[in-house]
């Protein structure tokens, strides 16, 4: 994928994440009307494809607005992507140089990358992980499951054991999946399906979104990398 | 300038560890009270979470989430309410946690009143956690907040 289309892609894939995240706000709280009418604005602007540089510096400070007025991430690691996918889209936007814009979108890709890394790796080396206790106690305990009905999941250990390693394994392997084009798009398949069925048993919809968005810049990386192999 | 910055910090160079231990679990509950502090009604759990969901209202959920993502912000206060209570370092965080919870949970019970019978109601929560011993009968109580007056929080209106 080319930089100029991947950039433009995570563009389109960002503001349509963000109203979606912004409209679940605007029926809610009245001051809160206008720092998230703001935000749908200023998507719609980046959507559209004109104005892209104003659009995205008036996104960010309004994300500044967000964290200042919510003391922090409304939707933990959900906000906290969107604000890393916003910055690296705004460096790309105000750098002036080609190979800086490309190694702060590469930053994108690289965060992407280790966030099924990092993630793996703090499972594997936690035996409860391994032994499947710990996705159990997410069923039994946590205030994640969407429905009282699905506590009953934490009964299932060797479903869930299964499901613990599916979940270490695909996560460790993914930066290896950037060896080939193909296996990348099985990796982000799997990786869309991952956010989907965690938005489906917790509840975690705007996850997959802004997951979503940054996928074209690790395919523009993995792209990038092969040519300079 | 510097509190945005460290806000700021942890989105630009993130951790990504998530879920890397399931801890113990906070749970809101929530009490009305009259001024003399007596009870109106019995500690109830604050949650967004149903008994059962079809697989069309989960897809729905996908596009439109509000009030499970206002539980899970709820939620996040909480945790920063706990985080703090051993630090008492960081007041203004553990204030605004506490009136967000307090005036959240007061849109949810009375965002269809105009006004309040009783002017002298109250609003009070407690934080309890949650382990894997203990699931049926949460005892472990960690947190109360002050009792806020719902005329204060003026919930009827929206915040």
């Amino acid at each position: 994928m080319e930089f100029e289309q991947a950039y433009r892609l995570t563009q389109i894939l960002t503001s349509l994440a963000f109203i979606q995240q912004s409209l679940e706000h605007i029926r809610r709280y009245r001051n809160e009307i206008i720092i998230f009418s703001l935000r749908i604005i200023f998507s719609l602007i980046l959507l559209s494809g004109s104005y892209t540089g104003f659009s995205l510096i008036a996104l960010f400070i309004i994300a500044l607005l967000m964290l200042t007025r919510f003391q922090g991430p409304y939707n933990g690691g959900a906000d906290r992507m969107s604000l890393l996918v916003l910055s690296c889209l705004c460096l790309v936007q105000i750098l002036p140089d080609r190979y800086w814009q490309e190694v702060a979108f590469g930053y994108l890709a690289l965060q992407l990358v280790l966030s099924y890394s990092i993630a793996g790796w703090v499972k594997l080396i936690n035996p409860e992980w391994r032994s499947g206790q710990a996705l159990s106690d997410v069923f039994e305990f946590s205030v994640y499951p969407v429905s009282e009905s699905l506590r009953r999941l934490s009964g299932f250990h060797h479903l869930l054991v299964i499901f613990s390693w599916l979940v270490i394994l695909f996560e460790l392997l993914f930066p290896f999946s950037l060896l080939f084009q193909q296996s990348l798009i099985v990796a982000l398949t799997c990786a869309a399906i991952f956010h989907f069925s965690n938005a489906c048993f917790f509840g975690l919809n705007r996850f997959l979104w802004i997951w979503i968005a940054a996928f074209p810049s690790i395919l523009w990386l993995q792209d990038r990398l092969v040519q300079h192999l | 300038m510097l509190r945005i910055f460290k806000l700021l910090l942890p989105a630009i160079i993130p951790s990504w560890r998530f879920f890397d231990v399931i801890a113990a679990s906070p749970r809101i509950q929530y009490v009305l009270l009259n001024k003399q502090s007596e009870n109106l009604s019995e500690w109830q759990e604050y949650t967004a979470r149903l008994r059962q969901l079809d697989s069309i209202t989960i897809l729905k959920r996908l596009f439109w989430n509000p009030h499970w993502n206002e539980y899970l912000f709820l939620v996040s206060c909480a945790e920063r309410i706990i985080a703090n209570l051993n630090l008492s370092t960081d007041i203004i965080d553990n204030h605004h946690s506490e009136t967000e919870i307090l005036k959240r949970i007061c849109r949810a019970l009375f965002s269809h009143k105009n006004s309040f019978d009783e002017e002298d109601m109250y609003l009070q929560f407690r934080l309890l956690m949650v382990n894997r011993d203990n699931t049926q009968n949460p005892a472990e109580v960690v947190f109360y907040s002050s009792a806020k007056s719902l005329t204060e929080l003026q919930c009827q209106n929206g915040i």
